[in-house]
């Protein structure tokens, strides 16, 4: 029987308003993109089935409101989810500085996730005000992936969601085998607590 | 299900005179991407079955003129059914395909789709055991709309693609629809879910039906060179080398597939079905293989006599895939393996191929027996380890090799014997038995064979190519043969191997350059990427949608006792039907405030449907306290939730008027001026401090009490049935507002609205007068007055202020019961429940023995003289200054 996919994972969008969570989303499930901004009042998801390194992933990803009032309510539904994209807008600083905020909510309302950092509206230099370099160390800081995207040009939207979807599947995957590895405990040899550094 | 009992009948209907619908069931057609519903009959027609295929413009149908019959597919020997149940799917999936036609149904697991299923069986095996040439299906041309095509034009064509312009303008509806829904995958008309069609729900069938209809587009075609070689060894080992059979061609072929027949005659290989034979045969094959290949055996099977070996060059053997043997034995009894067959397939690359080598039952005359054989073989062989089992006919390719016992008969021996030596096969393949029963359709229907232009491979001495000068003195005869089905395979070569001479039969091999499809991976990928994303998209599209006319409803002006609403249209904007529901946010234990009423909370739209809700701000003395005090405000984030999708909220705002309603009485007595007069900050201050700005002397009750009171005390002594006739909400709402505003104006409403807006107003204070804490001990008092009065004196000052002066007010309306007809007990009684207001958690529970507790408390009150109280002097009833 062949099955419809390998693993299903949920992953979450957040992000000030205006960054353009839901077009990321639309861009990617349904490649699309609408110059009309329609703010999201709510939280919406789209399903997406992807193949990655021969295993089917089922994604099923959630846009999260992004205004301030509706924050103690977007915040419950981190749960469950297998990782979050946390999206800044490169045109607006404030966006930018919001993302500790957004990377502070994570924390508060997950147990273990996957993270990543994506700065959108990458199609303007001219009014680009946040730089690559600032946010590569920041993100470097926090130990966290970044991703410069235009969900309008269609530039490196399939990518960011590949990679925070290796990303959960690594993790999956680290999961088991560690899991896997407890099983079978060699009493003679005391775990080692050096562990080989996995590549980033 | 008294329609689909009709169903029978409707059917009928709709057939003509001598066609008998046998079986009859519902069933969904996976169109493109979507299901839609249609009915499936298997009809006969004088011996011959065709699954008929209706669309009905409504369902159930109730009427034949209901129906169109969208395909008829003929029960023939193309006709393939194959169930796909699979374990996680709820549906039963049923496959049917005739040639290039792949249909497949969902149908309702059960006892219906069971007997379908299994008539449609019945029907494909009883066409197996038909003997005599295949069915015809005469009968359904007048359904392929034009009369000369034959059965297997019938197959594909849909009524809509007929030219028959008379039959176009009769038309029925059902048959328009036909159009309709033909339309190009993966646009759904909304017209088609209407009609019943929805989306899909397991796609894993819907995925391998879509990626077995792409086939073409990611697979491509290899020719790999198939060596098919029979010998029947009359017993005996191998003396010689092989290979002048198996490497006699320049090239080394890729694969080889040969049998043997008679590989051992002994009566241990007959009974225990073991032999030394295989072995020694077997390494003999490996000897003389071609030396240009590196061949490995990929299965080797064996019935008593009969063996096959698959070799495959080791090149190859890595995209060969579930490999399977079976064997059928149609010897003594119609079982033993003495004749029969034995069968390998395999899978290389993405095309099934069969070997089978048989050994057919012997004897001149017996071709009819041998026919059987051939069926037998046919309709019990299968490998059952795949689920649905395979049978030979579900291959791509099949190669039947063997002993096929065919005689050369109706002619004089030395008439074939003049006709070999001229090497004049074409005339002498007449007389062949074989050849006379296939072209007379009775066997191999639907194989072919390569011309032959060697000699009869049977009877020889043994170790010479002379013929049989045994006394049986058989004559010649192409026994051993190789024929085979499916598509792209050409023949090279077909020929005898007289050199060998070790049996009385001598080899026949057969070479072909047969076409395998062969997946391009990366093409592979890009179509199941497009089918993916397709029914992703189509999963995206079938989500519940909805759209609301307003996410942020805003109430001008509310006050207290006073509702207001507004109406929030839900609109189904979606595909399919959507459940909705307010739901719990965070930790909430209703899905909103408690001074806002949702109605209805939880509906049902369909597609295209909008339904209106309520949204009702209603702050009665539950909610208004927090709202005056300004723990609460009115501003409420409501989360709509569509069933299976998104979550939509909706902001609620209102501005609340604070009222002397829902205040406490510690605030009030600080407040001089009407509460609306002091700024919203200051009565928060109030009620957290309950201490008056600027040192103002507290009055002893708040002024709002004694304004109501006073009125009545002035003109309501005498009214009957004071408390307990109840007043105009319309009133109500006036005196509120002439207290919160203040006004010169007399005190406006009837005496009784009087006296319910100073029940309402007592009621609604945020404590009651006797607090929560004190009530059971005022209960366990209530019998004894002493007790209760020194409960009284013990109460805050200014409840109990309040308390005293409306007992005093209650006692003098008493006085007056002559005239306003009032007595204690009822007065007692009405006052008790507001005095020792219930406490608001759902464990105080109210009953009646507790309200009499509360009745008799304040009873005390009413008929004792309260004189020894000292009190204000301002509580004193009368006019103050």
């Amino acid at each position: 029987m062949v099955q419809e996919y390998d693993h299903l994972f949920k992953l979450l969008i957040i992000g000030d308003s205006g960054v353009g969570k839901s077009s990321l989303l639309l861009r990617f499930a349904d490649n699309t993109f609408s110059g009309s901004y329609i703010t999201t009042i709510g939280v919406d998801f789209k399903i997406r089935t992807i193949d990655i390194e021969g295993e089917k992933v089922k994604l099923q990803i959630w846009d999260t409101a992004g205004q301030e009032r509706f924050r103690t309510i977007t915040s419950t539904y981190y749960r469950g989810t297998h990782g979050v994209i946390v999206v800044y807008d490169v045109t607006n600083g404030d966006s930018f500085a919001n993302v500790k905020r957004w990377l502070h909510e994570i924390e508060q309302n997950c147990e273990v996730v996957n993270r990543i950092l994506v700065g959108n509206k990458n199609d303007a230099p001219d009014r680009k005000v946040v730089l690559t370099e600032d946010a590569q160390r920041f993100a470097d800081q926090m130990n966290i992936q970044l991703f410069e995207t235009s969900a309008k040009d269609n530039i490196n939207v399939e990518e960011m969601f590949m990679a925070i979807t290796k990303q959960v599947l690594r993790a999956k995957q680290e999961t088991k085998e560690k899991q896997a590895d407890q099983g079978t405990v060699n009493i003679r040899k005391p775990p080692s607590k050096k562990k080989n550094k996995c590549c980033q | 299900m008294s329609t689909s009992q009709d169903l029978p009948g409707i059917i009928q209907a709709k057939l003509s005179s001598g066609e008998a619908a046998i079986t009859v069931h519902e069933a969904s057609l996976m169109q493109g991407w979507v299901r839609a519903s249609r009915i499936l009959a298997l009809v006969e027609h004088e011996n011959e079955c065709a699954l008929f295929i209706f669309i009905s413009s409504r369902m159930p149908p109730e009427v034949f003129t209901d129906l169109a019959i969208e395909r008829v597919i003929p029960v023939d020997a193309d006709f393939k059914c194959e169930i796909d149940a699979g374990e996680q799917s709820v549906d039963v999936y049923v496959n049917i395909s005739s040639r290039k036609l792949k249909l497949l149904f969902e149908m309702i697991p059960g006892l219906k789709t069971n007997n379908f299923v299994s008539e449609i069986m019945r029907s494909m095996e009883a066409l197996s055991k038909r003997r005599g040439p295949p069915p015809e299906f005469q009968w359904l041309h007048k359904y392929s709309g034009s009369s000369n095509r034959n059965s297997a034009d019938c197959v594909a064509s849909s009524l809509d693609t007929s030219d028959d312009d008379a039959f176009k303008a009769s038309k029925t509806e059902a048959e328009k629809m036909l159009d309709i829904l033909d339309s190009p995958d993966i646009v759904v008309p909304r017209q088609s879910i209407a009609q019943g069609a929805t989306p899909i729900a397991a796609r894993e069938s819907v995925i391998r039906h879509q990626m077995s209809m792409k086939e073409d587009d990611y697979t491509f075609t290899q020719t790999l060179r198939m060596f098919i070689g029979t010998w029947n060894v009359n017993g005996l080992p191998p003396s010689s080398s092989l290979t002048p059979w198996l490497a006699s061609d320049l090239e080394p072929p890729d694969i080889y597939a040969i049998g043997f027949q008679e590989l051992d005659l002994s009566k241990e290989a007959f009974l225990f079905n073991d032999t030394p034979r295989e072995e020694e045969w077997r390494k003999a094959v490996m000897a003389g293989l071609h030396p240009g290949g590196k061949y490995r055996q990929v299965a080797l099977v064996r019935l008593v006599g009969m063996m096959l070996i698959l070799l495959v060059e080791e090149k190859h053997v890595k995209h060969v895939r579930n490999a399977a043997f079976e064997t059928v034995g149609t010897g003594i009894m119609g079982k033993m393996g003495n004749k029969g067959g034995v069968a390998i397939r395999v899978e290389i690359h993405n095309t099934s191929i069969c070997f089978v080598n048989s050994h057919l039952a012997a004897h001149v005359e017996e071709y009819e027996r041998r026919n059987q054989d051939y069926h037998d073989i046919c309709s019990r062989l299968s490998f059952s380890k795949f689920a649905p089992v395979k049978c030979i006919k579900d291959h791509d390719q099949i190669y039947w090799l063997g002993d096929l016992n065919y005689r050369i008969t109706e002619v004089e021996i030395n008439t074939v014997r003049d006709l070999i030596n001229q090497n004049y096969f074409p005339a002498l393949i007449q007389y062949d038995q074989l050849h006379r029963q296939r072209s007379q359709n009775n066997v191999f229907e639907g194989y072919h064979e390569g011309a032959i232009t060697f000699k009869p491979t049977y009877k020889y001495d043994p170790g010479t190519d002379d013929w049989d000068s045994s006394e049986k003195n058989r004559a010649p005869a192409w026994c051993d043969r190789v024929l085979w089905r499916g598509d792209g395979i050409e023949q090279k070569e077909y020929r005898s191997h007289p050199i060998l001479k070790t049996s009385d039969h001598k080899p026949v091999s057969a070479l072909f350059d047969s076409q395998v499809r062969v997946i391009d991976v990366v093409k592979y990928r890009k179509v199941h990427e497009e089918v993916m994303k397709k029914l992703d998209k189509l999963e995206n599209e079938f989500l519940p949608q909805v759209t609301v006319d307003n996410t942020e409803i805003i109430f001008d002006i509310v006050r207290y006792l006073e509702p207001q609403s507004q109406e929030l249209i839900i609109a189904n904007t979606g595909q399919v039907p959507v459940q909705f529901e307010f739901i719990k946010k965070l930790d909430d234990s209703k899905c909103c405030k408690e001074w806002l009423n949702i109605d209805p909370p939880v509906s049902f739209i369909m597609p295209g449907e909008k339904c209106d809700v309520k949204l009702e701000v209603f702050v009665d003395k539950k909610s208004a306290f927090k709202l005056n005090s300004g723990v609460d405000k009115l501003y409420d984030i409501l989360v709509l939730h569509l069933e299976g999708g998104k979550d939509i909220f909706i902001t609620v705002t209102g501005n609340y008027e604070r009222s002397c309603f829902g205040s406490s009485l510690e605030a009030l007595v600080h407040v001089s001026v009407p509460v609306r007069e002091i700024p919203i900050g200051k009565l928060v201050e109030l009620e957290t401090t309950k201490e008056a700005p600027g040192g103002m002397e507290p009055y002893p009750i708040p002024k709002e009490i004694w304004f109501l009171v006073d009125h009545l005390y002035r003109h309501g002594l005498k009214k009957q049935n004071l408390f307990l006739l109840p007043g105009l909400h319309s009133e109500l709402l006036a005196i509120r507002n002439w207290l919160d505003n203040g006004s010169s104006e007399p005190l406006p409403g009837s005496l009784h609205s009087i006296a319910e807006a100073l029940l309402l107003l007592l009621d609604s204070t945020s404590e009651p007068i006797v607090p929560f804490n004190l009530q059971s001990v005022c209960l366990g008092a209530s019998s004894n007055y002493l007790q209760c009065k020194q409960i009284v004196v013990q109460l805050p000052e200014y409840r109990k202020n309040v308390f005293l002066y409306l007992c005093f007010f209650l006692q003098e309306l008493l006085s007056h019961a002559n005239e306003n007809g009032l007595d204690a007990k009822t007065l007692a009684t009405v006052f008790g429940g507001i005095f020792l207001r219930d406490s608001p958690r759902p464990s105080a529970r109210a009953n009646s023995t507790v309200d009499r507790k509360k009745a008799n408390f304040v009873y005390h009150f009413l008929v004792n003289d309260l004189s020894d109280y000292v009190v204000s002097k301002a509580l004193h009833l009368g006019p103050s200054s």
